[in-house]
């Protein structure tokens, strides 16, 4: 339903997107993640057909987007970052007007108004000016203008950006009915929010494609992280607990600071941080029972599951490592599988 | 073309949504109805709008550039032009959707002053000559056309609207104007800078000729500034 085949755009020297491939089908939630300057709304622009790439296509609904552009903007909704709109406009005028603007035949289009108006929770404000609305109303406005012509592809750039916390859950759960038979796409920087609402994630960093996967993919490809608190008896017990650690069987990395925030409960503690390797077991009684046979005193051991988060800060330091050693630059995809689908 | 005419509508209406739309109607009705009724509604002179419609050719070097400024610029700047170009609608749709959309208020700008063709068929002894005024019109609205295509084209360039007006302003003095050095330069200088100039067709204009070159010239202005807007906001989306 989108395909985006080795798209590369530059702006002057800048490369912000680097070959970037991916295919959405219908029925799919599918969240983009990256942080600012990734080129993520690059992306969209380019699925959007705002902006064409230099290299590479990008197919709507079957339509390439820079041979046929109009029809594919035809089968695309669209909901841009900012959700820019005509402030002199009253809100019905402007739902009308893109109705009209999208092709909404005649005889449905109060009907498509009225429809896209009351699920996008506007009904008391159709005759109010634009301007004049708050920030949550005017990005309700542009959800409902993206959904009026029923599009079979819908892309929301941060949907619930300026939503109260009832409107966010209310909006998510629009977002699942239109899912139903469409293909989505939605740009965001809540990570909680991408995990709770997309059948598969995306992540964007230094314009290419580093991960690919449903959030419980993704996740697991993340190893547990082991948080605890333990005593140096000495000087330079730290450097030999530190090795200690670091030869436990799946340990992945360790790292350490000192304990607490007020030295004088804290002299001699520690807090280390160990990321156990991908799938690896639970790896406490390991911990506990080295630091007891090595005759270290622990005073805190807990254990913090894989994260969708933790996968994404993992994935944007080795992102930020590729970009600075060339060598490192091939950066390992999780394709799709069964979940991401269904 | 589809998509056009909702364009045009929409943009025709912004500009009474807004005081400036109303302004701009109302100083060229007061410049224009002081010329009317100082130069042209005089006793015992020929019934001749000619005054009206040299003037008012004049007081379209200002105003229009005024309405052009906004048509992309502010898009641009608030970033619905993001929302416009990935609508299901051409690039050259949108372009001719805009400009149709500002000829139509110029329209709405023009249509009052048959007020004092009204007032001229009314108080003369001997009807004037419709043929004179006609071709005034049509004149009005070839000189507004391209002017408005060139405010379109410096519109479509920048997020700027001011720039947009000041660059509109200064090519069409450039147009205007470019006659004024001709006599001291070379022979084929001169000739161009004849071709090129508006002054001298005004001229023919006010004598109630519409010349075909005239027409072809002013109609190529505002094909080509259309042409280079749309390429311009194409160029966009090839960032």
């Amino acid at each position: 339903m989108v395909g985006v085949y080795q798209v590369h755009k530059s702006f002057g020297t800048v490369q912000a997107v680097r070959g970037i491939s991916f295919e959405l089908q219908p029925g799919q939630i599918a969240g983009l993640l990256g942080p600012n300057g990734a080129g993520k709304t690059t992306t969209i622009r380019m699925i959007a057909g705002f902006l064409l790439p230099d290299a590479g296509k990008v197919l709507v609904a079957g339509f390439d987007t820079a041979s046929h552009p109009v029809v594919a903007r035809q089968s695309l909704g669209y909901l841009p970052e900012h959700t820019p709109l005509y402030t002199e406009m009253r809100v019905g005028e402007y739902l009308s007007y893109r109705a009209k603007l999208y092709r909404v035949p005649s005889d449905v289009r109060k009907r498509a108004v009225d429809w896209a108006a009351t699920r996008c929770w506007l009904g008391d404000v159709l005759k109010r000016r634009i301007g004049t609305l708050s920030k949550g109303y005017r990005q309700r406005v542009g959800l409902a203008a993206a959904l009026l012509h029923n599009p079979k592809v819908l892309i929301l750039d941060e949907p619930t950006n300026g939503l109260d916390p009832s409107q966010i859950r209310e909006t998510r759960q629009l977002v699942r009915e239109l899912a139903t038979d469409r293909t989505m796409l939605i740009c965001s920087h809540i990570l909680p929010e991408v995990e709770r609402l997309c059948h598969r994630v995306l992540i964007i960093a230094g314009g290419q494609l580093r991960a690919d996967g449903s959030p419980a993919e993704l996740t697991r490809a993340g190893g547990s992280r082991y948080f605890l608190q333990a005593r140096e008896a000495r000087v330079g017990d730290a450097e030999r607990i530190n090795k200690l650690w670091a030869t436990l069987p799946f340990v992945a990395e360790v790292s350490s600071k000192p304990a607490g925030d007020k030295p004088t409960q804290s002299v001699g503690w520690l807090e280390w941080a160990i990321l156990a390797r991908p799938g690896s077991p639970d790896l406490r009684e390991q911990i506990a029972a080295a630091a007891r046979q090595q005759g270290i005193l622990l005073r805190e051991l807990r254990a913090q599951a894989p994260t969708l988060e933790g996968v994404f800060m993992d994935i944007m330091d080795k992102a930020g490592e590729a970009m600075t050693d060339p060598e490192q630059a091939t950066t390992q995809v999780i394709k799709p599988g069964k979940e991401a689908a269904s | 073309m589809k998509g056009m005419g909702v364009i045009a509508r929409r943009e025709l209406a912004a500009y009474f949504r807004a005081p400036a739309g109303w302004l701009i109607i109302a100083l060229y009705l007061l410049l224009s109805g002081l010329v009317f009724s100082v130069y042209v509604l005089r006793p015992n002179s020929p019934a001749s709008m000619r005054d009206f419609f040299t003037v008012s050719g004049w007081l379209l070097m200002p105003v229009v550039p005024a309405m052009a400024m906004r048509l992309f610029s502010d898009e641009i700047r608030a970033g619905t032009l993001e929302a416009l170009l990935t609508a299901p609608v051409s690039t050259g749709a949108v372009v001719m959707g805009k400009f149709t959309g500002a000829m139509g208020f110029l329209t709405c700008m023009l249509l009052p002053t048959l007020v004092y063709v009204g007032t001229m068929y009314r108080v003369s002894n001997s009807p004037p000559d419709p043929g004179p005024i006609i071709c005034g019109y049509v004149c009005l609205y070839l000189i507004g056309g391209a002017y408005l295509a060139i405010g379109t084209l410096a519109s479509s360039l920048t997020a700027n609207s001011t720039l947009a007006f000041m660059v509109t302003l200064f090519t069409i003095l450039g147009l205007l104007f470019a006659a004024a050095p001709a006599d001291d330069a070379p022979a084929p200088v001169r000739s161009v800078l004849y071709s090129i100039s508006i002054v001298p067709r005004i001229g023919d204009f006010a004598k109630g000729v519409i010349d075909s070159a005239n027409a072809a010239y002013f109609l190529g202005i505002t094909f080509f500034c259309l042409l280079g807007a749309t390429l311009a906001l194409d160029q966009r989306r090839w960032g």
